[in-house]
């Protein structure tokens, strides 16, 4: 550990095409810095020490926030925490993303740390992930010959590696409108302090159907609590087009502590499980009714 | 392979000669000679190399200084207009809320951003924008009697 | 003695704040000299092993190396203790063997030196070491002291038999405790743990060292005790004191981790084996590893009382963790002992404390040196034995504080106490009687608690207490006192200004400090155990009286009067019967330098000041605390601290001081826990993301309140106050906790696991 880094070469790219022929060019010698704020501590840390670091904030065209009701929520993959978190439509109809947001690091490191960055990061512990994957966000990827859209949950495979190939670029998140009467939030314990790493974070998104009080959608996403962020379906099933309720509510919650495959902690972290996807469901739920 | 780039810092012009790997904080204090921008903790937790970059706090040991070159940079030394404080400055000193003074600079700068920003913040939101900034001196308690006691200050036109 | 105070007990702002503002303050990482060298440390990855082999060819022969060192090059130098106890600095003959080499050929913890390179930068420095080739011979390590203790367990010094570094027992026994506790009604007993808390200060060690053109060693040095670093560094080197100039910057922060040597010793030995200034800067992994954090105690302690609350016996045994160096960890069982055991009326008490040598960083003094760890226990003990004999927590405490004129903790008389009035008075502010005791339903209980504590102002008689202060008066009437505590952030100067302007009858900006350096300071033991204001303030105000008197001596026959009819007020000197008839000080002073009738007198002062009183600040800490019954997790709502530290003699300063210890005291109750993993030795707490403490988030809302009732003995009444704000802070936490839930948490930190398993256990 150090406090300053190893040489390298630094490339600042204007274009994402420029960007993706650097990368494709340097292949595993070169890394992605946008925010700084993940890659320059494992870099301090000496976990890696690449020898061309690409410079991506410079791009334009990769900052942005739309939305519209056909197309969804398109947020540009270089937008920060801070930006989301004090976006005024994300604020109002996707509230739960904003909070996540709002949660990471420090003020200075959400000014600083980006969504793509947050979500290539691939660690069981990244507070935006539940989310986005509550949100059903898809991926833009892009790569010198090719562009995909993946699915966030297949992205994570294992603890910081996902499935971003070498030489592509997370370039766009795509978020579709959730469907009428749908609420959701995000709900955290931290390790220790306020400011500190999540314990247990539990992302709530449902949907009532507009006849009495039957739950036509229910997703759960979770974080620091197994290798990956997941989404807890065993305890989605629990509400999915059942009629909501206390004993409900309770169920699932306990289904998705016991879906929950933490390692250290773990009796702890199951028990918050537990009492953060009731909150979470609960406090959803008295939003939609 | 060093590179010229320029930098605005508190206003001022510079032409430099620095690394890719040199930091922000490294080419403010061994470059530029201010050293009121420090080193701590190195991994972005403690907030004490707070520095502004056009208006916004962030973190200049965990920033290549490379990606700073033409934004314009604010450090603890830029508050100041010749030796008249900043009321920031001043109320930290008038409410004793500055003990060993290490967390200070950022401490101030962060304060300066969320006045910019909000000018009527309310204490929980003082606290919120300083949640970056560690002090192991004061307790905090006297930072937000400062920062308020600033607001109020400058929203009477005062300096 | 009542009097009226001008200057002593104002809210004045100190004169090193506006640098602090605008970034102008220099602290030690911010030096910079022409030619300056950067040191750089590398470090053991291993908690105990033999360095075989070191090849440094690679590292020397980077352009930009000047020098790289390993044990070898720095045998030549003499071994020492890092905490200076080896130094007589601790009355009754303790001293601490010199164990430890510059660079040691046996590593002893993770994290310990090894070797030592000094580069034209930063940059190839760190290269440098990377060159380096080490090889280690691994050895069986021990991090658990009672481990350590078991025959058979790998000794880590030649001095310490069975790896006890220093049996210490209580130093102010008396009477029987085994009668003492026959004759108790009942009796409570329990055992409770501490950690090692680290204390987190912003500015890492650091320290600059060059050769001046005298070829004389001078270091500026973060050392609280300036005067016994610079004759530690001088015995190292081996050479006379006056070879030596120790220079104290401003420190960002301490906390009693400066209290010993850090970074001095390789800076020196880099800058004497390449004749240039070296400057070295400890990352903060390094402040983790390679410094000392406070001794973590492991101890049983059992008292007895009478069935109308009055003590009978208390006593104690601790283990204490010293880590691979002894530094200042083995008297702060002592130190603790003497607090806890002496802090209430008891006619029988008795301690003994078995310190013991592991392979971990070293432990040390940290604030409170021993009685945040004491009085964790005490308090919750007291509180238990409250409801065993159905007694409230604060007429227990009543009944068993300690009057002046008794014999106080460190066995001289208790000189002046108002903890009577800080029990009363925080009980009111925190809402004792509305909040106390109340049914607690629901699955978020709140709870309030107490805890009070008594410390010292300085260590006498125990520590050397031995401070210098001296006086000039310019032709102006301005002032230099020159003094050498050590500028940590508590604001010692102000303090010191507004003392000796006090008793001068000027004002605190008229007073500068001259202080820094030891090649111009008197003899000053240093700013440790709550000391600077008490004895530094006594040695300025006796030399300042010293002054005043020949200020008043001139000026009478300046005035045509006698002294005794003169006063000084405000920059004037006036005839008490007569306020019209005055002189300024300013000329006096003029006459004093600029005289051609054969007078010249630079008109000074000067005090050798040995404690030979010590007047303990007292203090009662209030918590309240929500907790929730589900998750387990505990938020501090309000804490009030009441203190008697004599006369205040900045209030502002006071109340900083008792609000950072509120910081530092939740910290240590709830927060903060230094691991070591068991199996590797390695250290995982090494930086802010794996050792956490609180954050502005985490404050609870605060109150201070301020007894400001003066003591015979402190300057103008002051008593000590950098310490007292953390001591009472974790077990009113604890005993608020017990309120609210009804559990109680022994070990630190309190978690929210230990406090579910606490309620199942609890409901079975």
């Amino acid at each position: 550990m150090s406090r300053l880094l190893k040489p390298f070469e630094y490339l600042e790219p204007e274009t994402v095409e420029e960007a993706v022929q650097l990368l494709s060019k340097y292949g595993d010698k070169a890394k992605v810095l946008a925010g700084g704020t993940d890659l320059l501590i494992s870099m301090k840390k000496r976990k890696i020490s690449p020898q061309y670091v690409v410079y991506i904030k410079s791009i334009p065209e990769l900052d942005y926030i739309q939305y519209s009701q056909e197309a969804g929520l398109k947020i540009g993959a270089l937008a920060t925490h801070s930006t989301i978190a004090d976006s005024p439509i994300i604020k109002d109809k996707f509230e739960l993303l904003a909070t996540a947001c709002g949660k990471v690091g420090t003020p200075q490191v959400r000014n600083m740390g980006t969504i793509g960055g947050n979500i290539c990061e691939g660690g069981p512990s990244q507070d935006t992930i539940p989310s986005l994957l509550v949100l059903e966000a898809k991926l833009k990827l892009i790569s010198l010959h090719s562009e995909r859209i993946v699915p966030i949950d297949e992205f994570f495979i294992a603890p910081f590696k996902t499935a971003l190939q070498e030489a592509e670029l997370l370039t766009e998140i795509q978020i579709p409108t959730p469907a009428p009467r749908s609420a959701g939030c995000y709900k955290w314990f931290t390790k220790t302090v306020r400011v500190d790493e999540t314990l247990v974070g539990v992302a709530v998104l449902m949907s009532l159907d507009s006849t009495d009080g039957i739950c036509s959608d229910l997703k759960i996403g979770l974080c620091s609590v197994a290798p990956t962020p997941f989404r807890a379906r065993r305890a989605e099933e629990v509400l999915r087009g059942k009629k909501v309720d206390n004993t409900l509510i309770e169920q699932a919650a306990q289904v998705a502590a016991e879906e929950a495959k933490p390692r250290s902690r773990a009796d702890y972290r199951r028990r918050m499980t537990k009492v953060l996807v009731t909150e979470a469901v609960n406090e959803t739920w008295r939003k939609i009714r | 392979m060093k590179q010229i780039a320029s930098f605005i810092v508190n206003g001022k012009a510079y032409e430099l000669a620095i690394e890719p790997h040199m930091l922000l904080v490294e080419v403010l204090r061994d470059e530029l000679g201010l050293t009121g921008t420090k080193h701590s903790c190195g991994i972005g937790h403690c907030g004490a190399c707070t520095v502004l970059i056009d208006g916004t706090p962030t973190l200049s040991c965990l920033t290549p200084a490379l990606t700073a070159k033409g934004k314009n940079v604010t450090t603890i030394e830029g508050l100041a207009e010749g030796t008249t404080l900043h009321p920031i400055q001043k109320a930290f000193i008038d409410f004793g809320a500055i003990q060993c003074g290490y967390c200070t600079p950022g401490m101030i700068l962060s304060a300066k951003a969320q006045l910019d920003k909000n000018p009527n913040p309310t204490r929980e939101q003082v606290k919120q924008a300083l949640s970056g900034n560690l002090c192991r001196c004061t307790g905090y308690v006297k930072i937000v009697d400062a920062v308020l006691a600033a607001a109020e200050t400058i929203k009477k036109g005062g300096k | 003695m009542s009097q009226e105070l001008s200057v002593v007990g104002k809210r004045i702002t100190q004169p090193d704040a506006a640098a602090k503002a605008t970034g102008a303050t220099i602290y030690a990482g911010d030096l910079k000299m022409p030619g300056m060298l950067i040191g750089k440390v590398l470090r053991s990855p291993y908690p105990h092993a033999k360095i075989k082999r070191i090849d440094k060819s690679k590292a020397e022969k980077l352009p930009g190396v000047e020098a790289v060192i390993t044990p070898e090059d720095v045998a030549q130098w003499k071994p020492f203790d890092r905490g200076l106890k080896d130094l007589p600095m601790i009355s009754g003959g303790y001293l601490v063997p010199p164990d430890e080499h510059i660079l040691n050929e046996r590593v002893r913890h993770f994290g310990d030196a090894v070797t030592a390179v000094a580069a034209i930068n930063e940059h190839i420095a760190e290269e440098a070491l990377e060159l380096i080739e080490v090889e280690y011979e691994e050895l069986p390590f021990v991090i658990d002291p009672e481990e350590a203790m078991k025959p058979g367990a790998p000794q880590i010094s030649d001095f310490a038999e069975g790896n006890i570094g220093k049996h210490l027992s209580y130093p102010f026994p008396e009477g029987d405790v085994e009668k003492g506790f026959r004759e108790a009604d009942c009796i409570v007993e329990g055992t409770f743990s501490t950690t090692k808390q680290e204390h987190c200060t912003a500015e890492t060690a650091a320290a600059v060292a060059y050769l001046d053109v005298s070829r004389r060693i001078n270091i500026w040095s973060q050392c609280q005790l300036a005067h016994m670093a610079r004759r530690e560094i001088a015995h190292i080197f081996n050479m006379p004191v006056n070879r030596v100039k120790l220079m104290t910057p401003f420190v960002g922060g301490s906390f009693g981790q400066r209290g010993s040597v850090c970074a001095e010793p390789i800076c020196i030995a880099l800058a004497l084996k390449t004749g240039k200034p070296v400057k070295l800067v400890y990352t903060r992994e390094e402040n983790f590893t390679a410094l000392e954090s406070r001794t973590g105690f492991k101890y049983n302690l059992k008292i007895g009382l009478k069935q109308d609350g009055t003590l009978t016996a208390m006593q104690v045994y601790m283990i204490g963790r010293l880590g691979g160096y002894m530094g200042c960890g083995p008297m702060s069982s002592a130190i603790g002992m003497t607090f806890g055991l002496g802090h209430y009326r008891c006619p029988n008490r008795a301690g003994e404390g078995d310190m013991v040598m592991t392979n971990t960083p070293v432990s040390g003094a940290m604030r409170g040196f021993g009685n945040p760890a004491i009085m964790w226990g005490i308090e919750q003990l007291v509180d238990e034995a409250a409801e065993k004999l159905g007694m409230e927590p604060l007429e227990i405490r009543l009944k068993n504080i300690k009057k002046a004129g008794e014999i106080a903790n460190m066995g001289l008389t208790l000189e002046s106490t108002y903890l009577d009035e800080c029990i009363k008075r925080g009980a009111e502010a925190i809402g004792w009687k509305q909040k106390r005791g109340k049914k607690k339903e629901g699955q978020i209980r709140r709870g309030v608690g107490i805890a009070t504590m008594s410390h010292c102002s300085g260590a006498a008689p125990l520590y050397l207490d031995h401070s210098n202060a001296f006086i000039k008066l310019n032709e102006d009437g301005s002032a230099d006192l020159t003094v050498h505590p050590a500028p940590l952030g508590q604001h010692i100067w102000g303090a010191l200004s507004q003392i000796a302007a006090e008793e001068l009858g000027l004002r605190a900006e008229d007073i500068h400090i001259v202080t820094g350096d030891t090649d111009i300071t008197l003899f000053e033991y240093g700013s440790d155990a709550s000391r600077s204001t008490y004895a530094i303030g006594n040695a300025a105000l006796i030399a300042a009286r010293q002054a005043k008197e020949q200020v008043l001596e001139r000026a009478a026959k300046m005035l045509g009067v006698s002294p005794s009819e003169l006063e000084i007020q405000d920059r004037q000197v006036y005839v008490k019967a007569n306020l019209k008839k005055s002189i300024p000080v300013a000329d006096v002073c003029y006459d004093a330098i600029y005289n051609f009738k054969g007078e010249c007198l630079n008109i000074s002062g000067k005090c050798s000041w040995e404690g030979r009183w010590n007047s303990p600040p007292t203090g009662a800490f209030f918590a309240e605390v929500e907790v929730n019954t589900e998750t387990g997790r505990v938020k501090v709502i309000k804490f009030v601290t009441a203190i008697d530290c004599g006369k205040a003699v900045n209030p502002m300063t006071v109340e900083g001081q008792l609000e950072g210890g509120m910081q530092q005291g939740i910290g240590y109750g709830l927060t903060e826990d230094y691991v070591i993993n068991k199996d590797t030795g390695v250290v995982e707490s090494v930086n802010y993301d794996t050792y956490k403490m609180p954050g502005i988030l985490d404050m609870p809302e605060t109150e201070v309140i301020i007894i400001d009732e003066p003591d015979p003995k402190g300057p103008f009444g002051a008593k000590g106050v950098g310490e007292p704000g953390m001591v009472g802070v974790a077990p009113a936490i604890a005993n608020a906790i017990y309120d609210a839930i009804g559990v109680r948490i022994k070990d630190l930190p309190i978690t929210p696991e230990k406090i579910l398993k606490a309620l199942e256990e609890k409901s079975q």
